[in-house]
């Protein structure tokens, strides 16, 4: 199976997108998700995902709170704020931006 | 706003640091957990799944460390770090840290308490609108009444007036009476009079400065405008808390001053202390009102009665030579308009020299600061040697124990531990010590500074000045704090975390760097013996010149006389009233007939109690006209009870009245140079020009006395009977024989027997009062001593402390020469003689370091030149002594080595 690392910057639009389509998850969802939904294509050192967690804990576009599991047990459950969701916004667009100028790059004969 | 967010959310983070931790372990648990499970539900064997979710999940440690670190404290973490790391190293060595503790406490303590003084006396902002806008007329340093035409200090009211309407410079326009008026007076509904320190004011000074009542209101220019027309009062805060114990209902309460009724109708706010530093008035009182506020001076109308400080508030704008430019047009304007205005050749020369300057009134007036700003700075310097010289001796200690520390260092630069984070750390821990020492200094100095400011009070009065902490107080504190530490803390940091690690680590004790560190010790050492006999010579002189003062020939007796003032005009003897006379006499008579008194006497002054001087002409000969004679006003017995020896001719008595030939007796310098040769009985001269020239004949000569201050030169004074120039004399001095504590009850009784409410105050003796008018060299002289022998003291530590290394470090070399038979005398001279050359290095280098300093305080000597050479041959020789005995313990302790275990040490 051929794996990829993800782009460069794009770790924390991942994170985004993936909690704002289920509402609320925790961390190895996050993960989790992220795999599945690409298909196994994309490849997050899961670790990395916390030190990032952390850091848009500091910005202030997630927020953090305990829960159980289906499983019954703890775990930290991370939500989009209002920034959040203002954040992910900027963050497709320029994705997007700079996927479609770099495909119009490439598609140039 | 998401600033603040972020702020919060680090904040909270910082204060849950450990459950921050703990969370994100329990998070990272589970995902591992989660994981595991999901591998071994495809099959996998229970390593295999282990290892693949490690290998997906990365570094747990690593990535713990970089979420934590996410937040940014790392920064805070290391120090709080460092600074346990700091404490602890201070417990680990009690000894070390109690010496560079307290010399570290009274070193910044020194330095804060000074600091407070020179900031109360110096540097503080008056408590006043805008400040810096104001500007006083001439420097302040003439006060008093005056009658020569054009003085460019003191102004008279009219010319005030005039002033005040005509400039274009000025938003604002004030006038103080250049002194204050201490007097008795009576609150309302009591019997005793009490002491009030009056300030007259014009009506436009509140205003001016822009100063409000915290209760009632401040005077203004209306009670400032008809002549005795409205007795208003304004008291100060700490009067109506002193006196009236904060009464709420203090307003249109009564003072009795002299025999008119006033009405205080304000009470300052508490901050106020006046326009003169360390002289906070009780009670202002209208100008207006001034020949009813004893001792009744009546200058309102006198175009040339100057009395008065002038103050402007400078308009926007306006610079400094613009106003001067102004006041100086009007200065001449204003007094060649008076009618009256004396236009003699002499006097419209004296005009053309004249020019008012404009001084800076920002941090207001103060006679203490000419007093003391000199004596202040060079305290300042001293106690900054002996904080640098704390500072060498901190530094040496430290250098002591990182010896014992190179191999920690070593391993931990091994490690990978940067050497910027290593000096940060020994700074960090220098700076722990240092805050430690400050936080005692500042302990130390809340103390010392009150001490200080008794001292510089020389009293039984301490001066009104604010010397508790303040925020400009900390922050020089904490600034030194922090310098000290980087002074001290500098030297070892760098020097701890430079060395070969291969050599440091093989053997704990790297012998390529002790000999760098031995010299860096001893030059430590050097420094701190030449700061020392600078500071050595300084109180060497200071004290010398002490000694001169206090062996100065007064010209009177100072021993035995009891000296005290009374206050005639509070109880309703007004100026000039000829019942006076009865009174005094009365007074004298019934003080004489104290068993133990042999002479008493009232006078006008004593000593050091400022003086009253015009130009006199005497008769038949042309004196010097612009030489100004000082006066005194005594009793019949006034020479005996000071002691002062008759010359020539005879003294007061009896026989002078009221009615009789105007007599004067002479000091001895005014006989010698103002009267033809031969004696001077019988000649006669007069006050003022020379129509007056035969008003008083001359009885009598007496010695010379010091009458302003002991530096003085010999004065030209004469004496005037109190019966022809009837004045309150309230000094009244008495000699007496056996013990004060006998006499002085029975003079106070003497005294109140003739009037019960005569005011009685300022009890003390002669020999006080002289001693108080040296106060600043007594101040300095004792303080630098004291600096100076604490300098001395903390080198000694030095020394010692380096020696005790240096030998311990010498053992095998010592025991090496004492199996070869060296003498344990040659082993102790061989100590000894290190120490002897390093302080001889140091006097060397200080020796020329003391005479540069010695010419800064040559104006503050007396009786001797900066380079005496008997104050630099003692602290030379003190040194030496001292150094020898600190070095000896050491020499001692060397010389006692057994070979065989110091052979068998390595």
């Amino acid at each position: 199976m051929n794996r990829d690392e993800i782009p460069p910057g794009t770790l924390y639009l991942l994170i985004l997108k993936t909690v704002a389509r289920t509402g609320k998850m925790h961390g190895y969802e996050i993960a989790d998700s992220i795999q599945r939904t690409s298909d196994d294509v994309l490849q997050v050192e899961e670790g990395s995902l916390y030190p990032a967690l952390q850091r848009m804990l500091i910005k202030g576009w997630v927020t953090a709170e305990w829960g159980t599991t289906a499983g019954n047990r703890r775990a930290r459950y991370y939500q989009l704020t209002a920034a959040g969701r203002k954040q992910l916004a900027t963050e497709i667009s320029q994705f997007e931006r700079v996927i479609g100028a770099i495909t119009r790059v490439i598609q140039t004969a | 706003m998401s600033f603040f967010g972020e702020l919060t959310r680090r904040l909270s983070m910082l204060f849950h640091r450990s459950q921050f931790d703990a969370d994100l372990e329990e998070e990272m648990q589970l995902h591992l957990e989660l994981r595991d499970q999901e591998q071994l539900q495809a099959g996998r064997t229970q390593a295999d799944a282990r290892s693949a979710t490690r290998r997906r999940f990365g570094n747990p440690t690593r990535l713990k460390e970089k979420s934590h670190m996410t937040w940014g404290w790392q920064w805070f973490e290391d120090l709080l770090q460092d600074v346990s790391y700091g404490m602890r190293a201070m417990l680990r060595s009690p000894g070390i840290t109690i010496v560079a503790l307290l010399s570290l406490a009274l070193g910044i303590g020194a330095n804060t308490a000074i600091f407070s003084l020179m900031d109360a006396v110096m540097l503080r902002s008056l408590p006043v609108d805008q400040p810096e806008q104001l500007v006083l007329f001439g420097n302040g340093t003439d006060s008093g009444i005056s009658d020569g035409f054009s003085n460019e200090d003191l102004f008279s009211y009219p010319f005030y007036r005039e002033m005040q309407q005509k400039n274009q410079v000025f938003s604002g326009f004030a006038a103080v009476f250049s002194m204050n008026n201490r007097i008795h007076g009576f609150v309302e509904g009591r019997k005793e009079a009490e002491p009030m320190n009056i300030q007259l004011v014009s009506g436009t000074y509140f205003p001016m400065l822009g100063v409000h009542a915290t209760i009632g209101r401040t005077i203004t220019d209306e009670d400032d405008r008809m002549k005795d027309g409205n007795p208003v009062a304004v008291v100060s805060s700490s009067w109506w808390n002193r006196s009236m114990a904060h009464d709420a209902s203090v307003l249109n309460k009564k003072l009795k001053i002299g025999s008119t009724i006033f009405t205080i109708v304000g009470v300052a706010p508490s901050e106020f202390f006046g326009t003169k530093v360390g002289d906070s008035p009780d009670i202002w009182i209208p100008l207006s009102m001034q020949k009813e506020v004893p001792p009744n001076f009546d200058g309102y109308s006198g175009n040339f009665s100057e009395s008065l400080y002038l103050m402007g508030r400078l308009k926007p704008g306006t610079t400094m030579a613009q106003a001067a430019t102004n006041v100086n047009l009007l200065f001449r304007q204003i007094l060649l308009g008076f009618p009256d205005a004396p236009l003699s050749q002499e006097n419209l020369e004296k005009l053309k020299k004249t020019r008012v300057v404009l001084s800076p009134m920002t941090t207001g007036l103060s006679s203490l600061r000419r007093k003391f700003s000199e004596p202040l700075k060079i305290l300042m310097i001293v106690v900054a040697l002996v904080l640098l010289i704390a500072c060498a001796n901190i530094a040496n200690l430290l250098l002591a124990r990182s010896t014992a520390r190179t191999r920690e260092f070593a391993v931990r630069q091994a490690l990978g531990a940067r050497r910027s984070r290593l000096i940060r750390q020994l700074l960090t821990e220098s700076l722990v010590l240092a805050l430690t020492g400050g936080a005692l200094g500042v302990g130390f100095a809340a103390g010392a500074s009150r001490l200080l400011l008794h001292m510089v009070s020389g009293g039984q009065t301490t001066v009104p000045l604010d010397v508790s902490l303040n925020i400009r107080l900390l922050l020089f504190t904490l600034a030194i704090t922090c310098l000290t530490a980087v002074l001290f803390g500098m030297i070892p940091a760098f020097h701890a975390t430079k060395f070969e690690l291969t050599e440091s680590l093989k053997d704990g004790r790297g012998q390529t760097s002790a000999g760098e560190k031995n010299r860096l010790a001893k030059a430590l050492v050097i420094a701190q013996i030449a700061f020392s006999l600078v500071l050595l010579v300084g109180s060497g002189l200071f004290l010398r010149s002490l000694i001169n003062l206090t062996n100065v020939d007064t010209g009177f007796n100072r021993e035995n006389v009891l000296r005290l003032q009374t206050d005639a005009s509070s109880i309703g003897y007004a100026y000039g009233d000829s019942r006076l006379l009865g009174l005094y006499q009365q007074i004298e008579d019934r003080a004489s007939a104290v068993p133990g008194v042999s002479a008493a006497s009232n006078s006008l002054f004593t000593y050091n109690e400022g003086s009253w001087n015009t130009r006199v002409s005497v008769h038949g000969y042309d004196a010097d006209k612009n030489r100004n004679i000082k006066h005194n006003i005594v009793g019949n017995g006034y020479f005996a009870a000071m002691g002062i020896p008759l010359l020539a001719g005879r003294t007061f008595g009896p026989q002078d009245t009221a009615t009789s030939q105007k007599v004067t007796v002479i000091s001895d310098t005014m006989a010698r140079t103002m009267f033809p040769a031969g004696s001077p009985i019988g000649h006669r001269y007069g006050v003022g020009d020379p129509e007056h020239a035969n008003d008083l004949e001359v009885i009598g000569v007496v010695k010379d006395v010091k009458f302003g201050s002991l530096q003085e030169d010999q004065q030209t004074l004469d004496y005037y009977p109190v019966t022809q120039q009837i004045r309150y004399l309230n000094d009244f001095e008495v000699r007496y024989t056996g013990s004060l504590d006998a006499v002085l009850p029975a003079v106070r009784r003497a005294i109140h027997d003739v009037d019960p409410n005569l005011p009685i105050s300022n009890v003390t003796t002669l020999d006080e009062q002289v001693g108080r008018s040296i106060t600043n060299q007594r101040l300095v002289a004792q303080l630098s001593t004291f600096f100076g022998l604490l300098a001395v003291f903390l080198s000694c530590i030095g020394i010692y402390g380096l020696m005790s290394y240096v030998v311990t470090r010498r053992t095998n070399e010592i025991g090496i020469r004492m199996a070869l038979g060296a003498e344990r005398s040659h082993v102790r001279w061989l100590v000894m003689r290190e120490i002897l050359f390093l302080v001889a290095l140091g006097v060397v280098i200080g020796v020329p370091a003391a005479l540069a300093g010695n010419r800064l305080i040559s104006n503050m000597l007396f009786g001797l030149l900066p380079a005496d050479p008997v104050s630099l041959i003692a602290a030379v020789g003190a040194l030496l002594l001292v150094a020898a005995i600190a070095g000896y313990l050491p020499a001692r302790r060397a010389s006692l080595v057994d070979p065989m275990v110091a052979l068998r040490c390595e």
